[in-house]
């Protein structure tokens, strides 16, 4: 009897050191800045923030997008127009195909009057764009579940995630390059199949939008 | 009972017939719509052909006993007639080449799919449903003749991971290769070299006039 006490308390033991030490994300981010100012941005002007979608093998996701403009829109300071919107105003001035890359081919599709015209009417001062994914590194262990009543999930399984993004900052006023932030977390996962499938996901993603967006709003607000 | 027996079975034993039959079976319908587009109207009167083939096609591919029917006939006719629309001043939808004599106009573009392929995650390492769509477009000029044949390779896809099902995914990867098609006509028609010079002879009589 004592000896199943013990080891119950070292199953518990494991899950704990597992659930504490387990899903920790680690994440290193650098900034660039071309001088040490704020961003100003006027009453009526607005900051969009467009993932990049030209590469073949990958693509920045949406999902990563909505959440760094909602982190920068929630300090309610300034406006953030949603992607989307701003994908279907300028149509197809900006789709993954010819979306300019560099300064060089945005001061080219500024060139073109519907456009200019458009992106003043709609308040827009800067371009931020994000190019980078997350994926996922290493996979190791099994599980396998059973049907019930008499099965159950066993096993252990684990996976590591690497995000690597870099923000850039494009001030379509002066159609110049403001800054960059570049971000690069990692984090491993778990699942342990005690009966019950118990996941431990560590969030990558979240972390690195996290910290992305709060490099971001640094650049605005002093 | 057996009577209530033998009902229950007939129905289980259909559910379960009409499953089989269609369980590997994906049929996607595009829908959606298409954002207008934003580009100076080109001054000519064009009309647009987009006959049944266009209007009402439909897409099959039957493999490894998974059957794949993407119907696009009205997503693609929407997206022509606007682009077309945004692109010149005065665009007339018609079903039929016109005759040049009854209804004279500066251009006639007919489009047509020539090929539509779809890859599934399991078909590629990238792990994203795939999508292309190639269009030819016919242009013709005032007097019938043809001016050029214009081919567009458009590209969509979508992450496996952001949604639930395949029939979402490539509704979605469907929409972004029309979605891209539409960028490349809109922005590539006056480059094309024979539309070019077709400009450029239209605007030298007009001004000779």
């Amino acid at each position: 009897m004592p000896d199943n006490t013990l080891l119950s308390t070292a199953a518990w033991s494991l899950l704990l050191i597992a659930i504490l030490a387990g899903c920790s994300t680690s994440s290193i981010v650098d900034e660039q800045r071309s001088d040490t100012a704020s961003l100003e941005l006027s009453s009526g002007e607005r900051l969009v923030i467009m993932g990049r979608r030209h590469g073949n093998s990958y693509e920045t996701e949406p999902d990563f997008i909505n959440c760094i403009s909602n982190n920068v829109a929630n300090t309610g300071k300034f406006s953030v127009m949603p992607e989307q919107e701003f994908l279907d105003t300028l149509y197809p001035w900006f789709e993954p195909r010819v979306a300019p890359l560099k300064l060089q081919g945005m001061s080219k599709t500024l060139a073109i009057t519907v456009v200019a015209d458009r992106i003043k009417a709609i308040g827009i001062r800067y371009v931020i764009w994000v190019d980078g994914s997350t994926e996922t590194t290493e996979e190791k262990g099994s599980m396998h579940c059973g049907m019930a009543p008499s099965g159950g999930c066993f096993g252990f399984k684990s996976w590591d995630k690497t995000s690597s993004y870099e923000a850039t900052i494009w001030d379509l006023k002066h159609l110049t390059e403001k800054g960059k932030v570049k971000v690069d977390s990692k984090g491993a996962s778990y699942m342990l199949g005690i009966i019950a499938p118990i996941p431990l996901i560590a969030q990558v993603k979240g972390v690195a939008c996290e910290d992305i967006s709060s490099q971001l709003k640094g650049f605005f607000s002093q | 009972m057996a009577i209530v027996l033998n009902t229950k079975f007939s129905l289980g034993l259909t559910i379960i017939v009409y499953l089989l039959l269609t369980g590997c079976s994906t049929h996607v319908v595009v829908t959606g719509e298409h954002p207008p587009v934003l580009v100076q109207p080109l001054d000519y009167n064009v009309g647009l052909v987009l006959n049944s083939s266009f209007t009402d096609y439909s897409f099959t591919r039957e493999k490894d006993d998974q059957k794949i029917i993407i119907t696009l006939g009205d997503s693609q006719t929407q997206l022509f007639s606007q682009i077309f629309e945004g692109i010149f001043t005065s665009t007339q939808r018609l079903q039929v080449k016109p005759q040049i004599t009854t209804n004279p106009m500066d251009l006639v573009v007919i489009p047509r799919v020539e090929k539509l392929q779809v890859s599934m995650p399991d078909e590629t390492s990238l792990n994203v449903f795939e999508v292309w769509i190639q269009y030819k477009l016919e242009i013709f000029d005032t007097n019938s003749a043809l001016i050029t044949e214009w081919s567009v390779s458009s590209y969509g896809r979508t992450q496996t991971r952001f949604l639930k099902s395949t029939e979402s995914a490539l509704h979605q990867a469907t929409n972004s290769a029309l979605r891209d098609a539409g960028a490349q006509i809109v922005i590539g028609f006056n480059r094309i070299p024979k539309i070019r010079d077709w400009v450029k002879r239209k605007t030298g009589s007009n001004n000779a006039r």
